[in-house]
């Protein structure tokens, strides 16, 4: 009798099992729910912005510092170039990363330090001291300076350092300050000093836009929120190898799959239909973790949707590999680990620049990462895409191929 | 109950158990997190500035850059490498000290310096190199600067992140093994059938629970112990410290034991984990942010075991300090143990 079904309606059949046994496992619903609430949480949660400042104290202010130590010069002797570099000596404060607080007295910068006073900057960058002991309000409209490290100047630190008499500067830090940070702003008085002094740099120093390579983002740096876009998504696809693995792992454990064999259904199909299921989980799982956290673009979203593909496509191909050694639920959840922890180290490259060694690159879900990155955060396109597409792809095809092959021989002799 | 039958329960469970694979996970664990977050996640939350030089000239700048504290310095062979990583943002800055570079500066020839940034690089960061840069250029040429700078330090410098990371493994080694492996292998036995079995012979429910609890407790004792000794975490009082896991190694089996008891199936235990997972976690979150109020923590059952080895082991204070936290701890595992017995017949459903 000639068989009536037609491929689409078998594979229509599959898929539609695969559906339900996925709606009925309560754990891959808890997780899959969980995790997709949790990713997005996580995403609003962390910080969208970048602290680049070194917040530090002095004192007395930078006015008084100069106009007082221009006063206290000698008329003769101290030639105009020592003069003129102590006026600009407010310059070498005001460089960009610099947080600088300015206060009245030594007292009160020890009591900065000790945090028995608080500093407040308001929206119109007025700075305002508050004693926490006190009667006075935290002041509205205004943020909280984290100051851990201060210098006191001595009154006369331009007219002893102009004259060569050694100026002597106390720099107050709280213990926990990092010793680069101390070590620099040690530096920064002491060129401060040469500079007063009239020495000139040791060096010429190459001019600033030659020496920042790549795209100069001071001020308008990647933020972890930005960073966790690509390794949400990334995650999302990652995870639902457990979920398809443990699809699979069933049907050879129970060898239902032979039972559906006995019907019109080809091994074709069967493989088919999980690929077609696996990818779309873990596609659609994605699409919407992305969708949250706001990462398409109407210039990105077809390039977006190809990589999320490409790497969907990618983990199915991980979970028929995985799946085809039919363990139990515990022991798939390991194998899986197996292969999903190596394929994790390349977005340690994302979050930790320069962690990691080279070889990552080789890695199969390097250049999914590598994609996923540059979209979501420097917005490249299609052309400057391209390599790592097809290198994604390459991996893809050769996993994929391994996973079906695995599977299909898997299936062969149940 | 017979302790010879425990025993030997015990002593099955030994021979078969280290052979599954949520075993070795469980002994490996503490070992990956410890690499992890030591090396990976401390850098995240107190990153340093990284440099890269490139010495074609044996600079002795090279060497006393290398022994700065708080910079990663990493030491390159050729400029366009440099020039390469500084722009994928490997490194914040990068430095070409030419041959005869010294020399040079101490002639007050002024050379150019080869330096570069990365423009991902943070402003600190590149102020940080920067300064930091000239002024051991100043140090080549010999002379005192013209200021004499002192530094006063306010209060104990406060614990670094890696050490606030600590109760964090701890939990997992604690949780892994103290929770896992007891209710793993009594649902696997539940599903293979081989608890009906022994319970067929001369074993008994209280015996098989105990052997299981024992095993829990045992894995995990050892566990956290080689945690905290991966992490250098053992403090002064090293016996004081190992009462402290023992409590929190006796708490997490018998949550082990109740979940296993419960749960039907390995998919129900594993749903059961990392439902209960989240709520068990919380506390070991309050060490990594000291500001949030603390008092919250208290809420949760493993507060009252992570704050003791916090308390004894990395900050070193005695035994005596928190005896009223291991009391309680002690209270919840006495609680949890009616209910196991309780719940026991649950295990022939």
């Amino acid at each position: 009798m000639k068989n009536p079904t037609s491929n689409s309606n078998l594979l229509l059949a599959v898929l539609k099992k695969d559906l339900r046994l996925y709606s009925r496992n309560m754990i891959y619903i808890f997780l899959t729910v969980i995790s997709l609430v949790f990713f997005v949480v996580i995403y609003w949660v962390v910080p969208d912005t970048v602290d680049e400042d070194i917040n530090f104290a002095i004192t007395p202010p930078i006015s008084v510092l100069v106009n007082d130590g221009l006063k206290s010069l000698p008329a003769q002797g101290v030639p105009e170039s020592v003069r003129q570099q102590a006026k600009e000596i407010e310059e070498g404060f005001e460089e960009e990363g610099l947080g600088l607080v300015e206060l009245e007295n030594e007292e009160e910068l020890k009591k900065v330090i000790l945090g028995e006073l608080e500093v407040y900057r308001t929206d119109q960058g007025q700075f305002i001291i508050r004693d926490p002991a006190g009667d006075q309000k935290k002041p509205a409209d205004a943020e909280k300076v984290n100051l851990d490290i201060g210098m006191s100047f001595p009154p006369t630190f331009l007219r002893d350092a102009a004259l060569g008499e050694k100026p002597k500067v106390t720099v107050y830090a709280d213990a926990a300050v990092p010793d680069e940070i101390r070590n620099a702003m040690e530096g920064f008085i002491s060129e401060l000093a040469y500079q007063v002094a009239g020495y000139e740099l040791p060096v010429e120093l190459p001019d600033e836009e030659a020496i920042i390579l790549g795209e100069d983002r001071l001020g308008n740096q990647i933020s972890l929120r930005e960073k966790m876009r690509p390794l949400l998504a990334f995650f999302i696809m990652m995870m639902e190898t457990f979920t398809l693995a443990s699809l699979i792992s069933n049907e050879v454990l129970q060898r239902t799959v032979t039972a559906l064999l006995v019907t019109p259904l080809k091994v074709w199909h069967f493989l088919l239909a999980k690929t077609i299921f696996g990818t779309a989980l873990a596609m659609g799982q994605s699409v919407i973790v992305l969708l949250f956290v706001g990462s398409f673009t109407t210039d990105n979203w077809h390039l977006l949707l190809t990589i999320i593909l490409l790497g969907s496509l990618l983990f199915t191909a991980v979970a028929m590999f995985v799946g085809a050694a039919g363990k139990d639920f515990i022991g798939q959840l390991m194998f899986s680990l197996l292969f999903l922890i190596p394929l994790l180290i390349p977005s340690f490259a994302v979050l930790f620049p320069g962690s990691v060694a080279s070889w990552v690159s080789v890695l199969p879900s390097y250049p999914i990462v590598r994609l996923l990155y540059d979209v979501t955060i420097y917005d490249t396109l299609w052309v400057d895409s391209l390599g790592w597409l097809l290198y994604a792809l390459l991996w893809a095809a050769i996993i994929y191929s391994a996973g079906l092959f695995v599977l299909k021989r898997k299936v062969a002799t149940l | 109950m017979s302790i010879n039958r425990i025993l030997k329960i015990l002593g099955k469970d030994f021979a078969v158990e280290p052979r599954k694979p949520f075993f070795i996970w469980a002994l490996l664990l503490p070992f990956a997190l410890t690499l992890l977050f030591q090396f990976a996640f401390g850098s995240l939350f107190e990153p340093k500035p990284r440099l890269g030089i490139v010495d074609l000239g044996e600079s002795s700048l090279t060497s006393s850059v290398q022994e700065l504290e708080g910079f990663e310095v990493t030491i390159l062979e050729s400029p366009d490498e440099l020039i390469e990583q500084v722009g994928k943002h490997d490194f914040d800055a990068g430095l070409v000290l030419e041959p005869g570079f010294d020399e040079a500066i101490q002639g007050g020839e002024k050379p150019t310096l080869e330096f570069y940034l990365s423009g991902e690089s943070l402003a600190s960061n590149r102020i940080i190199i920067s300064v930091t840069a000239i002024e051991m250029i100043r140090g080549l040429e010999g002379e005192e600067p013209p200021v004499e700078v002192e530094t006063v330090f306010f209060s104990d410098p406060g614990l670094p992140i890696s050490i606030r990371l600590v109760p964090i493994i701890v939990f997992y080694a604690l949780a892994m093994s103290g929770m896992w492996v007891p209710s793993s292998s009594l649902v696997e036995e539940k599903e293979k059938g081989t608890l009906t079995a022994m319970l067929v012979s001369s074993a008994r429910i209280n015996e098989v629970l105990v052997a299981k609890w024992l095993l829990g407790f045992l894995f995990a004792t050892f566990l956290a112990a080689v945690t905290l000794l991966l992490n250098q975490a053992f403090g002064p009082r090293p016996l004081e410290v190992m009462v402290v896991v023992i409590v929190a190694a006796a708490l997490t089996s018998v949550i082990g034991l109740l979940i296993g008891i419960y749960s039907k199936t390995a998919t129900m235990l594993f749903t059961l984990i990392k439902g209960l997972g989240f709520f068990l976690f919380i506390p070991v979150i309050f060490y990594l942010f000291p500001d949030w109020p603390q008092w919250i923590a208290k809420i949760f059952p493993l507060y009252w075991v992570i704050s003791p080895i916090w308390e004894v082991s990395i900050m070193g204070e005695p035994l005596s300090t928190v005896w009223f936290e291991l009391l309680i701890a002690l209270a919840i595992i006495i609680v949890l143990v009616i209910i196991a017995v309780l719940m026991r017949k649950r295990i022939l459903d």
